[in-house]
């Protein structure tokens, strides 16, 4: 291609772009042509690097070597990858008819965020940032293996954002990793805009309860699951990071169990276990053996129930329905709320609702403290997936007992734990407790 | 809206309307009312032979509010316990619930009519009627007792169940009997279910139970009084304590025990020489003395000690061999050792009994004499 075609069939490309900067640089014998979208480009350091440079150096032959010697340098090969290269702020340069690229990003949200969804008090409290190299760059800061592999893909056929696949090659397992990449192949989406997002579209049910993807934005959780043989997921542009397959239990440990003593690790577990279990019965439990088992109390808890239950119009069932309606409307509200007024909705519903409907006798007192006792257990499960399918499971649970009484509530954990069982995530068993790395191949075995 | 999609809505919304449709099981805790203590007693009217009281719970939100105890009763004859109960079941607006009755009370007048099997299939069958309820007699009747509210008692709680629940006192005197026990025992040959005989004091109104009532099948039930009740509950490993007074010389001791252990064994010789084979082991220490006591005297009073609960042990195995009855369970203990076909015949054990050598070995462990010298 002659300079006059190149810049002809350049000019071409970008004519729906308004923001594409030719420029032109003629120095004594030396004449480059640069070509880049000024918002996506770091334009200090294409002063530094480019342009001074180009007015110090005595010739041509010589600007060259040393644009082949920058980090940043990549040959311009074919039209596409000239085309998405620039979108991602590279400079393209023509020189002597060829056609260089160089990666001049500017990105502004490099830094790497604070952890807010897991905090925790022991580690590291620093998460991952916006940015995807930036997020490959701690991880990899943090696995110091040569067998960390990153592979990219382009997905979104519209916003084209980048998904890096990070794992240890000599821990994944490789069926795993086949089915992640044909099911990735296989997204077809115009946007893309988030990691989570790809939760729901690798995977092959469309209703599911439960996340067969664990969402994380502590390095540390990162490096612990490649470790552990998983593959993460990383979309650029977002904070978080997905860790697949993962199983039930992973979604019930944080990473400070690993950083405990053993007793203390072991009693926070039990606790995160009952509160989970608090939080997934205690409103069925409530309405079963209130309305269909009341001798399974003792004497005073059911003769205070059936006391504090005098005057309340509704039926427990429509009872605990409606408190943890409110509950539900709460939490929702915290989340989207702006963080400075959701501390006075938290008091508003909390307090003062709580009070209140128990002063109308709209609910009764024992009511009130199951749903916040149901409300703080919710809390305690470590990964916000797993409490929101909870949430749900639960409101199935009330269901049933309000019809079925404790047989209802007994079959239907029972029908729980089936459906866990035949869950899978990514071809691992769900309800096991743990993966294990790559299974090392028979032959290797007998050796 | 494609056709998928509405089934799917239309299924979901059939899952929704099954909320409303709970069915006539769901009851509110609310429109309940829970029964505490139920009585049986021999009824005045002609014609009916039961009379039932029901104590019924008086629902309060919070107890803090009414500490003092509220209760309603419900009483009704009927020719059996069914009939009265049913017809007891129209006095309540809300369901009568016998989840929470822990105590039933037999009236000492119907104790005497035999009808105890007629009076317990009630309770058997009735599902929501616990098989762990206790079982009381009643003195001078049922209904009295279920009746009487103690001074100081705490609301939802009745005084009455702490004497049973090993919870509250821990006395000697008290037999606990349960109503799967009591059944068990009434059916199994070989063993005489006894019971604890409440009675009131009236004046100060409060319950006295330190005695109890043995029945045996076509006989008249013997009643056992209180220091018997605690030998029977000594050797059936039911307490840790018990007292003994010893008068020997001019040594007057009162020793507490507090850990008991028996053994028994039923030995058969020669085929219908029955041995009894009675261990003890009592260690406690001494509670009080009229006289000046020595700690290296301790063997001494060992031995007065195990003088004295030999004589007592022996005067309670005598008692129970003359009258016939049988609440330890030793014509069991015999029957599970013995093939059935070598089993004697019921008059043959009765006087194999009779004719029994009875062998009581206390173990005296008095530890201290109470004071520190």
């Amino acid at each position: 291609m002659s300079s006059l075609e190149t810049v002809k069939w350049i000019n071409e490309q970008f004519k729906k772009t308004n923001e594409l900067t030719q420029k032109t640089l003629k120095y004594e014998d030396k004449h480059i042509l640069l070509f880049y979208i000024k918002s996506l480009i770091d334009q200090e350091l294409l002063q530094k690097l480019i342009i001074k440079p180009f007015f110090e150096m005595a010739t041509e032959n010589q600007f060259k070597l040393y644009m082949q010697a920058l980090p940043q340098f990549q040959e311009g090969k074919s039209t596409e990858q000239i085309q998405l290269e620039v979108m991602n702020g590279n400079v393209i340069i023509v020189i002597q008819n060829e056609i260089y690229l160089l990666d001049l990003k500017l990105s502004n949200n490099d830094q790497v965020n604070s952890t807010s969804v897991e905090t925790t008090i022991h580690g590291s409290q620093l998460g991952l940032s916006d940015n995807l190299m930036t997020n490959i760059n701690v991880i990899r800061s943090n696995y110091h293996k040569p067998s960390l592999c990153v592979e990219y893909l382009v997905k979104g056929e519209i916003n084209q954002h980048k998904v890096a696949i990070i794992y240890d090659n000599e821990k994944v397992k490789n069926d795993v990793l086949d089915t992640i990449r044909k099911r990735l192949q296989n997204v077809d989406k115009q946007v893309i805009t988030s990691t989570t997002q790809l939760n729901n579209f690798l995977n092959d049910k469309r209703l599911s309860l439960f996340p067969r993807m664990i969402m994380t934005e502590r390095p540390d959780r990162l490096v612990y699951n490649i470790a552990g043989g998983k593959v993460i997921l990383v979309v650029d542009g977002n904070p978080q990071a997905l860790a697949t397959p993962a199983v039930f239990f992973d979604f019930m440990t944080t990473m400070e169990d690993n950083y405990h003593t053993l007793l203390i690790s072991t009693f926070l577990r039990v606790l995160r276990y009952i509160g989970l279990f608090i939080s997934l019965l205690l409103p069925a439990l409530y309405v079963g053996i209130t309305s269909f088992a009341p001798e399974v109390f003792r004497t005073e808890l059911a003769l205070t129930i059936a006391g504090s239950r005098v005057g309340v119009p509704f039926s427990s069932f429509i009872e605990v329905l409606f408190m943890l309606f409110f509950m539900e409307l709460l939490l929702e509200a915290s989340i989207r709320l702006p963080k400075a007024v959701s501390a006075t909705a938290t008091t508003v519903g909390g307090l003062i609702l709580g009070t209140a409907v128990t002063e109308a006798s709209l609910a009764s007192n024992i009511m009130v403290i199951i749903v916040s006792a149901v409300a703080i257990s919710t809390f305690v499960i470590p990964v916000n997936e797993m409490a929101f399918s909870i949430r749900i499971v639960r409101l199935f649970f009330i269901v049933i007992t309000s019809v079925f009484g404790l047989a209802g509530l007994t079959l239907s954990f029972y029908v729980l734990i089936m459906y866990l069982v035949r869950l899978d995530s990514f071809g691992e068993p769900y309800l096991q407790l743990y993966i294990s790395p790559k299974n090392k191949s028979k032959s290797e075995e007998q050796i | 809206m494609s056709k998928q999609i509405k089934n799917n809505l239309s299924v979901v919304l059939l899952l929704l309307t099954f909320i409303l449709l709970t069915g006539c099981e769901f009851k509110d805790i609310d429109k309940d009312v829970f029964v505490a203590m139920i009585a049986v007693d021999k009824s005045d009217e002609a014609g009916k032979s039961y009379k039932i009281t029901l104590k019924l719970y008086e629902p309060t939100s919070s107890f803090k509010q009414m500490p003092e105890p509220t209760y309603s009763y419900i009483t009704e004859s009927g020719e059996t316990i069914s009939e009265a109960v049913r017809l007891l079941e129209s006095y309540s607006d809300k369901k009568l619930e016998f989840g929470h009755s822990k105590l039933i009370v037999i009236g000492e007048d119907l104790i005497k009519e035999d009808k105890s099997k007629e009076i317990l299939d009630f309770f058997l069958r009735r599902p929501d009627i616990q098989m762990i309820s206790w079982m009381a007699v009643g003195r001078p009747s049922a209904e009295e007792i279920i009746r009487l509210v103690p001074q100081g008692e705490t609301a939802a709680y009745p005084e009455l169940f702490n004497y049973f629940d090993d919870n509250g006192t821990e006395s000697q005197y008290i037999i606990t009997t349960y109503l799967f026990d009591f059944r068990r025992n009434m059916k199994s040959a070989g063993v005489d279910p006894i019971l604890p005989i409440i009675e009131i004091n009236h004046e100060e109104s409060h319950f006295e139970i330190n005695k109890s009532i043995v029945f045996r099948d076509k006989k008249e039930p013997y009643e056992l009084n209180s220091l018997d009740t605690s030998l029977f509950n000594i050797l059936s490993n039911s307490t840790d304590n018990a007292d003994f007074y010893i008068k020997e010389d001019e040594h007057y001791l009162i020793v507490k025990i507090d850990s008991v252990k028996a053994k028994k064994k039923v030995q058969v010789q020669n085929n219908s020489n029955l041995k009894l084979d009675i261990e003890i082991n009592l260690s406690g220490y001494i509670a009080e003395s009229k006289k000046q006591l020595v700690n290296k005297q301790l063997p001494y009073y060992n031995k007065l000690f195990k003088k004295e609960a030999e004589k007592q042990f022996n005067d309670f195995f005598s008692k129970m061999i003359k009258g016939g009855y049988d609440p330890l369970g030793l014509e069991l203990d015999y029957k599970s050792q013995t093939f059935h076909n070598r089993q004697m015949s019921n008059e043959e054990w009765e006087e194999a009994l009779e004719n029994a050598q009875i062998n009581i070995i206390i173990n005296p462990g008095l530890k201290s004499t109470g004071v520190i010298q």
